[in-house]
């Protein structure tokens, strides 16, 4: 189909840049720092991962027919699973150093005591681990089996899609809230709020829907996934859109909730965040993950021009990495850090998942060739 | 040009095949003779029985509520701690039964789900019915109803405005926003159907009720477009409503600080709490009417094996959040939060908290087989083990967290009186009072919509427009 | 006009056969082409060229100015005419304002999209629409589905149109007149309208001004207004002794109302009025004897107050020269314990009350046996 170009050097150099840049915050601006980072990344490879993987599970579960040809695009996305794991194992030497619950003096701790061995290190690796396998094995039928039907066009392997897809829901639900409290809110262990979990699996199905347009439209600028429409790239937009409110929706009620019943074990959280130069930070996430794109994608037009939804996708997928750093940075108590460690952190990761993501475009034929309802798909209309 | 999609072409296997909307051979035509003669023809005597029976329901509860005006709001069992019991129960029980009907006339509209065009009609006419029946219980609950619409923001002599930090006036918005938008969904969604009705009746009167209610439909093409981009902004628009209702019902408890109520999970989970709860309802009507309207080659087992399947996955996302419900009670180590989970688990009304766990969770798993999603009987046993788990999860909520609250000196034992149960099913009376009456003077089946997708209803493509 | 034909009207059976002959009629240009059909044909707005809808921009316009409407209200409202603090919120928190925002903001958007739809773009209701009496109507609301060639102006050629639509494969042509008359804009129509408007509106105004009369006097139920109590000076069947106001039970001492004088009255003889006698002390003596005092004896402490009749009782004159010669302290003593059928009033008046009636009761007596020497005192 089409040939793979050459990797761009340039992108090879900020790689290496970054990489010095990584390797330098760790000796020059403490480990601290450093670990924050990498948990930010960490964070943001996994969520995008398992958001893209999710899109595929979905698809499955509800037999729907439109998102057959874009399919192959989540699915390559979702093998960004695979870095995640050995980012997510070093990213574990992040819990001694941040991670309050993980420390010697938990254990003597009112709130942290109980809950301490929940907390500790051996069994964060566990869940961790067990995370990683479970992602794998859904990553294997999922993605691998949709892979293997290229080839057979063995219509078998749709039946055991939608066999699985309730079971990566289950599994999904299970890893995304471990993500949300362990990696997440076991930052400030004191904190809980129960619908973490849902905030946290909001943005990540966003950035996977974010990141399944943009690659979709530089396919399509490629000149290829012929025969996607604006019919498809309407549905797209249009789950932009929604789960752009729903975010805000689920962020609105959080907040709201704690705000008005004002109690100090929850409250702080936003105190935290609604002070000194976080409270800009807070508006301007507000902004980028709600306003901008809800105007930007509330016509019916905007949801089918390329070029703006591409523009919108590329804005979610920034505001998504705000979110993020929003949830994690405040922990380290102090105003916001941004400076050359964050920066090389970015081009590193950012890099690496650029490169990541261009081989993985190359994985298979563009659309699922072998899945009997991709003509069913292709002739979708609004 | 498209691409050339015959090369890909692997067949379907029979298995992934979805069956057809309709069974057997339904035209335009035959839809109309089938369903809009109901309003026409005389209902059977068993119709006058179910009537009889929803009425005297309805009696007691109408006897009870004026045993309530008449003596005060002491007539029930609502005493300190306990200030909210059945009213409340009862009151978001109903606003959440109303929520399937909206979920299926517009959030399945909009994933275009082709087979909800059957049964949205009644699932809407569920949602209005439903939000009647809810709306009762605060306007009794405040006392002297009579100045109920104190609730409102008007300008008035006492120089006094609503608390509009106070999350019961937004309910009282939410639910009046609810009904408003669904009962012009509803009518919008009537008007064609009226029309043929309009069109087919002989009769005089029907001829000018009918006339009047169409507003003159006719069914040109430049209305159509409109109509359908009315219909699709609407469904947009009551999607977020029905995310907001069911939210805002939740934030009456969630913006307390009471153990039990403060939980930001509760927007969420309520909204599928209810969409849960009303899909069940749909379910055991709908059985009732395909089998006694003789509906069922509309109506088809299709459409029964998806709306459990629902079921099944809101049923998860319940068992989701009593899951986070009961970590978040022990991860918190919030000795209050702790006492009131564990008062559901072992406390007094354990009882109540085993019949919601068993009831919203462990019976609908039957669902998982495809036996249990195509028989009647284990349908409806799942069905009404919802209803009323959903219930008792209302009564858990509400009871359990109040009875015994912070101060343990002030603890009691709630009881419910005669009246509560007299009202409860004085509502259920309503609901079902109306439902029959629907059932007989208004389409039941949206026929311009099961029309419209019906085979050969669209011009094939490679047509004009191409 | 009215000779003139409105448009011509072919039925097809299927929505194929329509979509085949829509290009053919629009190119014949005979009038506008207009389709009836059961339910909504797919493609068929660009058959027909028709433009797009512009309710979607409606909606959005309407929905933003829901949500402005429904956040100045509430700020308004809640910021500056009633600004009141509940739940130590401050007075404009926007926060609490978000839900009832949203609910505003659907009801102008369903609104617009359902009434604009509705009576804006397609002027419904209208009921005297020629299509509405046709043959066809009865097909097209089933099963039919209709073109209409509509004239466009007064050169509208109905034969020509009805060869064209015949040509174009359809069935059953009708020639459909123009109303007799339009239903709207005839002056009969609109002296209607008007009149009927003016009635509404009066009963409207009757109806609301009567009910806000009525409503707020409306009590149903009473029981919280009117509930069995005691008064303090009725008689009741309640107590044994069939008095409402019931004495303290003997040896209850109130906070802040200690009973000194506990010995004989002739022990309290030794004890002397620590207030002095100035302004604020009568004013106060004379509030407590005029509330406490004077039912009984008499506004001038002449024994004749106004239930003495009703009592029988004979209370004490205290102008007698019995009680001119008392000692403070032994008025005092009788204040607080009570003396015969007077009960005392330690438990209702503090220590610098009782004392202030004693000086009160001085000046009553001093006042009723006045000599020329207070006069010389009171002006100098």
């Amino acid at each position: 189909m089409s040939q793979p170009k050459p990797t761009p050097p340039l992108l090879l150099g900020a790689v290496a840049l970054g990489a010095a840049g990584v390797l330098g915050t760790y000796f020059a601006a403490g480990p601290e720092r450093f670990w924050a980072n990498w948990v930010l990344w960490f964070v943001l490879m996994f969520t995008l991962g398992l958001g893209s993987l999710f899109i595929v599970a979905l698809e499955h579960l509800v037999s729907a027919k439109w998102s057959v040809p874009v399919r192959r695009i989540p699915e390559r996305l979702a093998t960004l699973l695979l870095p995640a794991i050995p980012v997510g194992l070093i990213a574990l030497g992040a819990v001694p150093v941040l991670y309050p619950g993980a420390r010697p003096e938990a254990a003597h701790h009112p709130i942290l005591a109980g809950k301490a061995f929940w907390l500790s290190l051996p069994f964060f690796t566990v869940r961790t681990v067990a995370a990683f396998v479970l992602c794998v094995i859904a990553l294997a039928i999922l993605v691998g089996g949709s892979l293997k039907q290229d080839v057979s066009r063995d219509p078998a392997f749709n039946f055991r899609a939608r066999k699985f897809a309730p079971a990566f829901m289950a599994i999904f639900a299970l890893v995304i809230t471990l993500v949300a409290f362990d990696w997440i809110s076991g930052l400030t262990p004191e904190w809980y709020s129960d619908i973490f979990g849902v905030y946290i699996f909001a943005g990540a199905f966003l950035s996977g829907l974010a990141a399944t347009a943009i690659s979709l439209l530089y396919l399509q600028g490629e000149g290829r996934l012929e025969g996607v429409r604006q019919d498809h790239l309407y549905n797209l937009g249009a789950f932009l859109f929604a789960f752009t409110v729903f975010w805000s929706y689920i962020g609105f009620a959080q907040y709201m909730l704690m705000w008005y019943a004002n109690m100090p074990d929850e409250v702080i959280y936003y105190k935290v965040r609604l002070t000194g130069a976080w409270r800009a930070i807070t508006f301007a996430l507000a902004a980028l993950h709600f306003i901008l794109p809800f105007f930007a994608l509330v016509t019916r037009d905007a949801k089918r021009d390329p070029k703006r939804l591409r523009r919108v996708a590329l804005l979610m997928l920034g505001a998504h990495v705000l979110d993020i750093y929003w949830l994690i940075f405040p922990a380290l108590g102090g105003s916001p850090r941004f400076a050359w460690p964050e920066l090389s952190f970015a081009l590193f990761f950012l890099g690496g998942i650029l490169l990541w993501i261009r081989g993985a475009m190359q994985k298979g034929e563009d659309m699922p060739v072998g899945d009997p309802f991709l003509r069913e798909g292709l002739e979708f209309r609004l | 040009m498209r691409t050339d999609t015959s090369v890909h072409a692997v067949p379907i296997p029979e298995g992934l095949l979805e069956p057809a909307l309709t069974v057997g051979k339904v035209t335009p035509g035959s839809l109309d003779d089938q369903v809009l003669a109901f309003p026409e023809t005389k209902p059977p005597k068993q119709w006058y029985l179910a009537l009889a029976v929803t009425l005297s329901a309805l009696g007691v509860g109408v006897a009870c509520i004026g045993y309530t005006f008449t003596t005060g709001i002491g007539a029930w069992g609502n005493s300190s701690p306990v200030f909210w019991a059945f009213d409340i129960i009862n009151f978001v029980f109903w606003v959440g039964i109303g929520h399937a009907g909206t979920l299926i006339s517009a959030i399945l509209f909009l994933f275009r789900k082709r087979w909800r065009n059957a049964i949205a009609r009644f699932a809407e006419a569920m949602t209005i019915f439903a939000v009647m029946c809810a709306v009762i219980f605060p306007l009794i609950h405040v006392g002297r109803p009579w100045l109920a619409y104190w609730l409102f923001p008007y300008p008035n002599e006492r120089a006094l405005w609503t608390n509009f930090r106070s999350p019961l006036l937004w309910d009282v918005f939410a639910v009046n926003t609810y009904f408003s938008v669904s009962l012009m969904f509803w009518y919008l969604g009537l008007i064609p159907d009226i029309a043929s009705m309009r069109d087919r009746t002989t009769s005089k009167l029907r001829k000018t009720i009918y006339t009047v209610l169409a507003l003159g439909w006719r069914g040109a093409a430049s209305h159509w477009q409109h109509y359908e981009k009315a219909y699709l902004l609407l469904a947009g628009l009551a999607t977020g409503l029905v995310l907001s209702v069911h939210s805002v019902v939740s934030f009456d408890f969630a913006t307390s600080v009471v153990p039990g109520w403060h939980m930001t999970i509760f927007p969420p989970y309520f909204v599928a709490g209810a969409i849960f709860a009303g899909f069940s309802m749909v379910v055991i009507v709908l059985v009732v009417v395909r089998e006694t309207m003789q509906l069922k080659n509309l109506i088809t087992m299709r459409h029964l094996d998806v709306m459990n399947k629902v079921i099944l996955a809101m049923s998860c996302i319940m068992a989701y959040s009593y899951m986070m419900e009961g970590f978040t009670a022990w991860y918190s180590m919030n000795e209050y939060l702790h006492h009131g989970f564990m008062n559901i688990i072992t406390g007094t009304y354990g009882w109540a908290g085993w019949v919601t766990i068993s009831c919203n969770i462990f019976i609908p798993q039957l669902l998982w087989f495809k036996k249990c999603r195509s028989s009647y009987f284990w349908m409806i046993l799942v069905a009404i083990g919802v209803t009323i788990g959903m219930w008792f999860e209302r009564f858990v909520i509400i009871v359990i967290s109040l009875h015994q609250d912070y101060l343990p000196s002030a603890w009691r034992i709630y009881k419910p009186t005669m009246i509560d149960f007299g009202i409860l099913l004085g509502t259920f009376g309503l609901f079902f009072t109306l439902v029959l009456i629907f059932a007989r003077v208004l389409p039941v089946i949206a026929t311009t919509e099961v029309k419209a997708i019906l085979p050969d209803a669209q011009p094939s493509h490679g047509g004009s427009h191409e | 006009m009215s000779k003139k034909s409105y448009a011509v009207l072919g039925l097809f059976e299927t929505p194929d056969a329509l979509m085949h002959a829509i290009p053919k009629l629009r190119a014949a240009k005979l009038g506008t082409v207009e389709a009836y059909t059961p339910y909504p044909i797919h493609g068929i707005d660009e058959a027909l060229g028709l433009r797009r809808s512009p309710l979607g921009g409606m909606v959005l316009v309407m929905g933003v100015l829901g949500a402005l409407t429904a956040f100045g209200f509430q700020y308004w409202i809640s910021a500056i005419d009633y600004p009141i603090i509940t739940g130590g919120k401050s007075a404009a928190s926007w926060e609490a304002f978000i839900p009832i925002m949203f609910e505003v903001t659907v009801l102008f958007a369903t609104f617009t999209a359902g009434l604009g739809m509705l009576l804006l773009l397609n002027r419904l209701p209208f009921f005297g629409h020629p299509v509405l009496s046709s043959k066809a109507m009865k097909g097209i609301t089933r099963d039919r589905y209709a073109l209409a060639l509509e004239a466009e102006s007064e050169a509208f050629d109905s034969a020509a149109a009805a060869q064209a639509l015949e040509a174009a494969g359809a069935a059953d042509i009708e020639v459909l007149p123009a109303p007799d008359r339009s239903p709207f804009l005839t002056s009969d129509y609109i002296l209607r309208t008007l009149g009927g408007i003016f009635v509404a509106c009066l009963v409207a105004g009757l109806g609301i001004y009567s009910l806000i009369k009525w409503f707020p006097l409306l009590a149903p139920m009473k029981y919280m207004q009117d509930q069995p109590r005691l008064n303090a000076q009725k008689a009741s069947t309640f107590f044994k002794d069939g008095h409402g106001m019931q004495p303290p039970v003997p040896g209850t001492v109130a906070r802040g109302y200690l009973p000194t004088a506990t010995g004989t009255q002739e022990a309290a003889a030794t004890l002397v009025n620590p207030l002095p006698r100035n302004k604020d002390v009568f004013a106060q003596g004379r509030k407590v004897y005029t509330s406490r005092c004077e039912v009984c004896h008499g506004a001038l402490a002449n024994g004749a107050g106004s239930l003495t009749a009703a009592y029988g009782a004979k209370p004490a004159n205290l102008q007698a020269q019995q009680f001119r010669d008392y000692p403070d302290g032994k008025i005092y003593w009788a204040v607080v314990n009570g003396k015969n059928a007077m009960p005392g009033h330690a438990a209702y008046l503090t220590e610098p009350q009782r004392w202030a009636v004693v000086h009160y009761v001085r000046a009553l007596q001093r006042a009723q046996n006045a000599t020329d020497e207070d006069l010389k005192v009171v002006a100098p």
